[in-house]
């Protein structure tokens, strides 16, 4: 209570229950997406502002990180003997240690893997209810868009994809693909009772 | 009160987030993907003019994107998100205020039945199309100070702070709405008040 008895009373004008009830309708109000076009919007004020990076700009960086590793190679090649011969003590190299790449490979496949289960999971689930909470229906929904929206960036030839950026985007395929199973599995579980 | 807002229940990678904060294309559009729809949806309720809806969101992300690196991740995303989105609809409900000459305190018109009636509001809705309807009848205050306090799980104070106002003012807008909104909430069969205690502040 605020302490306030005329101001406590004003602002009763609510049970508990009918507060209860309104804060659960509101909340239960369908979300709207907004109109494709606005990300296209924001995605080039955003380049405009120099506030994210270009792909074009990362091709030129990736092909300039690219010669200086080459030029880095270069270098050691001439130079290497030389000092190796200067020293006298044995250098222990480790055997072909994994690389940063083979590693994102490895944790990409994972990836793949355990959203191919996901998406065999959620194919053995009962079909989804006609009749569902509209709450309900607009979380399915957006999930699924999420995740097509993902598919798209996976699958477009157009799109340069670094394999940090696929793992990424596979990671969050499937933390939405288990969102989705978890949603999806519950409501199954409901129809079933 | 409850936190009953949909920003609470989109969770992002923290990999994601650190991207992003680096200016990665690909993680802002991830972050936008999970969050448009409810940034959207609260940026439309307030203004109800699908056109400055769109431009809030946009304000909105660019905002996210300019200020990302400053987040540090001791609140949620989600709520931080939905921090400045909240300011940048409000900010703009002040900004038509100030345009029309208007103060808040002048924003309230009392809605009589036939106002109610052509809004589509039955007397006895049972739908989420009735109530959002209602929603839409009170004034742009009212309406904000509803949604904030009990969908977003706002205090009267963060209110308060929000419209540069008074916490009096909060609780006033929240008690004229209550009003309006009231003959929704009764039981329609037994046509009874649902008992219950008043609710504490």
């Amino acid at each position: 209570m605020s302490g306030n008895k005329k101001e406590d009373e004003m602002i009763c004008a609510l049970t508990a229950d009918e507060q209860v009830a309104l804060q659960a309708g509101l909340s239960a109000l369908p979300d709207t997406m907004p109109p494709r076009e606005v990300w296209q919007r924001i995605r080039e004020q955003a380049e405009a502002e120099g506030l994210i990076k270009d792909r074009k700009l990362n091709v030129r960086s990736n092909w300039f990180a690219g010669a200086g590793l080459a030029a880095a190679a270069l270098v050691a090649a001439v130079m290497l003997p030389g000092l190796l011969q200067q020293t006298d003590t044995m250098t222990v190299v480790p055997q072909n240690p994994p690389t940063n790449e083979q590693v994102q490979l490895t944790a990409l496949q994972t990836l793949v893997t355990e959203s191919r289960e996901l998406e065999s999971n959620l194919r053995a689930l009962p079909d989804a209810p006609r009749v569902m909470r509209a709450s309900t229906m607009a979380t399915i929904s957006d999930l699924e868009e999420r995740i097509a929206a993902i598919d798209y960036q996976l699958n477009d030839p157009a799109v340069q994809m670094s394999a940090a950026d696929r793992e990424l985007f596979w990671r969050e395929r499937v933390r939405l693909m288990k969102s989705l199973l978890q949603l999806r599995y519950a409501q199954a579980q409901r129809t079933a009772f | 009160m409850a936190d009953m807002s949909k920003f609470a229940d989109i969770d992002i990678d923290p990999g994601i987030i650190k991207r992003a904060a680096n200016g990665d294309a690909k993680a802002h559009e991830i972050i936008y993907r999970a969050f448009s729809a409810p940034v959207y949806s609260i940026c439309l309720r307030f203004t109800r003019v699908p056109a400055h809806a769109e431009d809030l969101v946009q304000e909105t992300f660019i905002e996210i994107m300019r200020s990302i690196a400053k987040f540090r991740g001791e609140a949620a995303l989600g709520s931080w998100i939905r921090r400045i989105a909240v300011t940048k609809a409000l900010m703009f409900l002040r900004s038509a205020w100030t345009k029309r000459g208007q103060m808040l305190t002048d924003d309230w018109h009392e809605v009589t039945e036939g106002d109610a009636l052509s809004h589509g509001i039955s007397r006895h809705p049972d739908d989420a199309m009735d109530l959002d309807a209602a929603l839409a009848s009170l004034s742009d205050v009212s309406r904000a100070v509803v949604w904030l306090h009990d969908v977003e799980g706002f205090t009267h104070k963060e209110i308060a702070g929000f419209m540069g106002k008074t916490e009096s003012f909060s609780k006033s807008q929240l008690s004229r709405a209550y009003q309006r909104l009231r003959p929704m909430l009764e039981v329609q069969e037994s046509g009874t008040q649902p008992d219950g205690a008043a609710i504490s502040y």
